[in-house]
């Protein structure tokens, strides 16, 4: 018999935490049929059909703007017939406060947004949901994301990955810009999410509802979308640009594009490419052995 | 008396059982539309939010295709649910092909939920009277609903405090308690049951009771439903006027402030209702393991058990299986012993439900541990259950003293035929045959 006090809670029962992404401007240059409002509207919708399907589901909403990310809605402390007001008021503060943040620091060429900020604030929020006692429901992921990869995040988005996928939590992705996200499908690839990037826009409640309401328990017994391929390339720690083929430390596994005397991750050195100085080679290593 | 079956999960098939054309007059309550979509299976859910927007009809074989194999019949049981409560409308086109939609009703309203997001039955009143915080209205519902069953249990045990109209407690105890003339009344063995289950479980057998009971005193039960699921949206701890319900409903209210859903406050010129926890539970999808509470009880390997808890009523359901020891003011002692067990299976109590009540009810302490309930407890306390079962009683009948061999076995055969043969002796010519088919066999041999 299995013990009762491990199944705290119905199979389908979950919380959602969901990555809006706010950047200007992929909005401002989005021209794929879906303005922000209308994008807005259903996610306000699909927000009010996962609280609909159960009354311990919880949404947490997580602003991702191009300096900054932040905790826009939490659907347990918001009642629950002002849900839209809160979360669109709460949505413009944050996007204020983001576009202030730009104006002091301008760098030009920022328009990814911070996706590693946000998917670390997600877990830390799901972690304190998990160990804030034995009753929790089941948590999971999911990233509306429309700007291009940042290629400077790529260790932490990474790191991000492989905390979610040693929590057991699935990342599920949904592209609502013109590419394919290399980051997002290597997420959900990794942590058994889902990963989908809409034809059509305009009916995107259906995408949502259809493959992104689905609780964790029933994804077992349901043909969900597969996904084409995934884009595994990673990005060189020195100039943070996607490559193909390159260069990597024995010892930390950090990636570069151009070979280099000393790993700049952990320090140590490298020796001469094999071809040309072998003997010396040899002899750095015989004194170690 | 007629016969009380306790399931917890009944409540959608009551709602199911109803006419059509109230089950779909039902459907214009856009709480009543939320409640079911909530109590459905989570494959159902999750057909009802992908039909959402749809209106055409779907046919069959497209549905099967959104399913792996593995799920084909979760699928079934989902569509079988959907077509019962009438929300898919199952029609024949004419490719002769199966085809199913949304009822349109319960999509409008589920539609208007999604864009609008949820609505509140009623605006909670302001006053300022200070309202009960959330830790005292739940004390106060768990008081109200311990002191009821208490009650119900035990008519004398509890004290005249209680204020429910001895009519309505004879519904709840119909079934639960049966009584003799002058003697004290007796539980049955489903108020044994009852007993054991979660409060949750509880809840709803009584709920349904009373729907029954008003159902006979002319009550449309449809009104009623809707009413209590509507309830369940209220929040908790919100007061809410008396002046916005209808008479009907307000005598419904005092009834359900009786068993602790509701706190009646009555101010300089109003009166309002506050919805406690239990209240808001009623939607909660059924299951049995959504409203637990903090256990209390630890047992020992050497069968002793020790009971946190100030309840008068934990002590009685204690008192079902174990003798009681000591009584100190917050803690139980007591001992499982043979002699309260085999009293517990007489009352028709079975082990299975005796272990689960212990471990649903484990002290945090033992519930972090595997198994919470000592393994050689549960194991003697099955073992002791199938000792009082080994002898098996079959109500039969002996022939002897066959006019000949050829009458013996025609006998024989014809009884096993029907399945009654229980032992023959070839030798002296007897045959034991079940009591069922004593017509049959007494048929049979006067024809010979």
């Amino acid at each position: 018999m299995t013990p009762v006090s491990r199944k705290l809670y119905t199979d389908d029962v979950s919380l959602l935490v969901v990555l809006i992404d706010t950047n200007p401007y992929f909005w401002s240059t989005n021209n794929s049929g879906l303005p922000y409002s209308k994008f807005l509207s259903h996610l306000v919708a699909f927000l009010n059909s996962i609280l609909l399907l159960n009354q311990l589901n919880q949404v947490v909403g997580i602003a991702t703007g191009v300096n900054s990310c932040g905790y826009i809605y939490d659907s347990s402390l918001a009642p629950p017939n002002k849900r839209a007001e809160t979360l669109l008021q709460k949505l413009e503060e944050f996007v204020i406060k983001d576009e202030e943040l730009s104006a002091e620091d301008s760098v030009d060429g920022i328009k990814s947004s911070l996706l590693s900020g946000s998917l670390s604030m997600a877990l830390c929020y799901i972690q304190r949901v998990l160990r804030s006692g034995s009753l929790h429901p089941q948590p999971r992921i999911l990233c509306l994301h429309g700007s291009p990869d940042g290629p400077g995040q790529y260790v932490a988005v990474m790191n991000s990955i492989f905390s979610a996928q040693r929590s057991m939590l699935p990342i599920d992705s949904c592209v609502i810009g013109a590419q394919h996200s290399a980051f997002l499908q290597q997420a959900s690839h990794i942590t058994g999410g889902i990963y989908s990037k809409p034809q059509q826009l305009d009916g995107l409640f259906q995408y949502l509802s259809t493959l992104f309401a689905t609780d964790l328990h029933s994804r077992s017994f349901i043909q969900l979308h597969k996904s084409v391929g995934v884009d595994f390339r990673a990005s060189c720690f020195c100039h943070k640009s996607t490559i193909d083929m390159g260069y990597i430390c024995s010892v930390c596994l950090s990636i570069f594009c151009k070979p280099h005397k000393k790993c700049s991750t952990c320090g140590s050195t490298f020796g001469q490419p094999q071809a040309t100085v072998s003997p010396t080679n040899l002899k750095r290593k015989a004194p170690d052995s | 008396m007629p016969e009380v079956r306790i399931i917890a999960k009944n409540f959608m098939d009551m709602v199911a059982s109803l006419p059509a054309t109230k089950l779909d007059n039902l459907y214009h309550n856009a709480f009543i539309c939320e409640a079911i979509l909530r109590s459905l299976p989570p494959l159902a859910k999750k057909y009802v939010l992908q039909m959402l927007y749809i209106i055409e009809p779907i046919v069959t074989t497209s549905m099967e295709a959104w399913v792996a194999a593995e799920g084909m019949s979760k699928h079934r049981v989902a569509i079988d649910k959907l077509v019962q409560l009438r929300l898919f409308t199952e029609t024949v086109d004419r490719k002769r092909e199966t085809t199913y939609r949304l009822n349109p009703t319960f999509q409008k309203n589920l539609q208007n939920h999604i864009l609008h997001g949820g609505v509140l039955p009623r605006e909670p009143m302001k006053i300022n009277v200070r309202l009960p915080s959330s830790a005292d209205l739940d004390a106060y519902a768990s008081g109200q609903w311990e002191s009821f069953l208490l009650h119900l249990i035990s008519s004398t045990e509890a004290e005249a405090t209680r204020n429910i109209s001895s009519s309505m407690m004879k519904i709840f105890q119909r079934g639960l308690l049966s009584q003799r003339d002058r003697e004290a009344p007796m539980l049955t063995e489903s108020g044994f049951q009852f007993l054991l289950m979660d409060t949750n479980a509880q809840l709803w057998y009584v709920i349904r009771e009373y729907i029954t009971h008003c159902e006979e005193r002319g009550v449309d039960t449809s009104d009623l439903i809707s009413f209590l699921l509507e309830l369940s949206f209220h929040v908790s701890g919100e007061a809410y006027n008396m002046n916005t319900l209808s008479h009907s409903q307000g005598s419904i209210v005092k009834d359900l402030a009786d068993l602790g859903l509701v706190k009646l406050q009555q101010g300089m010129k109003e009166s309002w209702f506050i919805p406690t926890k239990l209240a808001i539970n009623l939607s909660i999808s059924l299951s049995d393991a959504s409203s637990r509470k903090q256990g209390y009880v630890v047992v020992e390997t050497n069968f002793r058990l020790y009971a946190y808890t100030t309840s008068k009523l934990h002590c009685e359901i204690l008192r079902l299986f174990a003798r009681i020891e000591y009584q100190l003011p917050n803690l139980i002692v007591g001992a499982i012993t043979k002699e309260n067990l085999y009293k517990a299976f007489q009352n028709g109590i079975t082990s299975d439900q005796i272990i689960c009540f212990l471990q649903q009810n484990a002290h945090p302490r033992v519930a972090e541990k595997v198994p919470s309930v000592p393994e050689n407890v549960t194991d003697q306390i099955r073992l002791w259950e199938s000792d009082l079962n080994r002898v098996e009683m079959t109500p039969s009948h002996l022939y002897d003293e066959f006019p000949s061999r050829d009458a013996f076995e025609a006998a024989c055969d014809f009884a096993r035929e029907y399945g009654g043969l229980l032992w023959e002796d070839s030798v002296k010519m007897r045959v034991i045959v079940k009591a069922e088919t004593y017509d049959h066999m007494k048929r049979f041999l006067r024809q010979k």
